[in-house]
């Protein structure tokens, strides 16, 4: 059964048909949950909450739009509340900010590995987990939205809540703070081959 | 020759920029090139780094946490219609039976009706007995809901507080409903549903202004509430009741215990 199928019968309240299309893609979701919240225990909510939502509005997806891609853009809104109810969170308490780190380092080394995982090894991968950590939440909601989701920096402010000018610059400082965690390994790569 | 700034070469790689004059920057200067390859390289490897994958059966995993939730949504959405539906029913039942009643008296006080009160006495009884199935079907859908509501306060964490605004959102849908069903039901002199949903409508409302989380005591305070007034117990024994298809006995002495 096709994704248009199974979203026509999963209209016409057949359970089943909306099972197909939960289990064809939580894994996607989850891979762009993972990315956007950088917690695996935030992206299984995501997750959650992302095919919650699509099955509220399955009434307004158009059929001529891809399914994966609608509940792609639905997974990502759902990460920015998350990331923004967390940023809240997080004001109105002061935390140990190097046990949090730590904490979310270890959530995403707790999964066990799969083959592409292994293309980094084990240093490199915990450099960028920790690069990614040191980004301060806009920093990380705005690079994630520019670098993997394509998202262009007019529909980032907006997203955000900020100037188009503040955008690029969130961007800019985010690649800049990466730049500056990981080009000492990119250089050491370089050298190794 | 002016070198591009860090900013630009970031522009670059993401297309954000006039990608003419900076190739052609970028053909002519050896500096510049070499720090925008910095950047794709350490942007590349952010792209490579490892995602957390799920096994083959995480689908299975979410539905069946989801299943749960989407049901819940499924009644929510039908109680929310049928709830009108069902009040505006309730509603000319109760007329309907109240005129009809009137006429009825009216006709059996005739002269020559002298067993008139004989006849029209089990009809109209009969006629509240229907009103009241009526009620408690659809107040049984309606506490149904109530009850997960309640439950997820009830059960919550108070160390973690609680984010609710889905329930939030819930609990008004349910303030509304509630009213129309605790009017009926005392219209019907079935006192004890109204009391049980005279007593749920403070709780309800108080849950819908709530916002989006409760602290750590506010959450502490509500969960003492629901548990001191036994709402959950009220809400199981009428919802069995109406889904037995039980009448409950019409009186007006309302406790936990005779619940």
């Amino acid at each position: 059964m096709t994704d248009l199928a199974a979203v026509s019968r999963a209209r016409g309240g057949d359970a089943d048909a909306f099972r197909d299309l939960v289990q064809r893609h939580s894994r996607t979701i989850f891979r762009v949950a993972c990315r956007m919240t950088g917690n695996e225990h935030d992206a299984d909510d995501v997750v959650q909450e992302t095919f919650l939502r699509a099955y509220r509005q399955i009434e307004k997806f158009e059929e001529r739009a891809n399914f994966g891609t609608w509940l792609h853009r639905i997974a990502v809104n759902c990460s920015l509340d998350l990331l923004r109810s967390r940023t809240r969170h997080e004001k109105n308490r002061i935390t140990d900010k190097d046990d949090e780190d730590g904490e979310m380092t270890r959530e995403f080394e707790s999964t066990d590995p799969q083959p592409d995982r292994l293309l980094l090894s084990a240093e490199l991968k915990q450099h960028v987990l920790e690069a990614l950590d040191r980004l301060s939440g806009n920093e990380r909601t705005a690079f994630m939205l520019r670098h993997f989701e394509g998202m262009p920096v007019e529909e980032i402010g907006r997203t955000l809540g900020i100037q188009v000018s503040a955008a690029k610059h969130t961007i800019f400082r985010a690649v800049r703070k990466l730049r500056e965690s990981l080009e000492p390994l990119v250089r050491k790569t370089q050298c190794n081959i | 020759m002016q070198h591009l700034t860090e900013e630009q070469l970031v522009s670059h790689y993401y297309h954000d920029d006039d990608a003419l004059d900076v190739e052609a920057h970028l053909g002519d200067c050896r500096d510049c090139t070499t720090q925008y390859e910095t950047i794709g390289r350490v942007l590349a490897l952010v792209t490579e780094a490892p995602v957390p994958d799920r096994g083959d059966d995480y689908g299975d995993q979410v539905w069946s946490r989801l299943r749960w939730k989407l049901g819940s949504q499924r009644r929510r959405r039908a109680t929310w219609i049928s709830g009108i539906a069902a009040a505006a029913a309730l509603t000319i039942a109760f007329f309907a039976g109240h005129f009809w009643r009137a006429a009825h008296e009216v006709t059996t006080t005739a002269p020559m009706t002298a067993s008139a009160p004989v006849v029209g006495a089990p009809t109209t009884v009969a006629n509240v007995d229907h009103n009241d199935k009526i009620l408690l079907l659809v107040v049984g859908d309606h506490l149904d809901n109530t009850e997960r509501v309640l439950l997820e306060f009830a059960n919550a964490d108070p160390g973690k507080g609680l984010q609710i605004e889905q329930e939030s959102r819930r609990a008004g849908e349910l303030v509304a409903a509630n009213r129309i069903y605790r009017q009926t039901a005392s219209k019907q002199g079935n006192e004890r549903i109204a009391s049980v949903l005279a007593d749920l409508e403070p709780v309800l409302i108080e849950i819908s202004h709530a916002g989006t989380n409760l602290s750590k005591d506010e959450l502490t305070e509500l969960q003492k509430r629901i548990e001191a007034k036994g709402f959950l117990f009220k809400v199981r024994v009428i919802s069995a009741q109406s889904s037995n298809g039980e009448k409950p006995p019409r009186n007006n002495n309302i406790n936990a215990d005779t619940l």
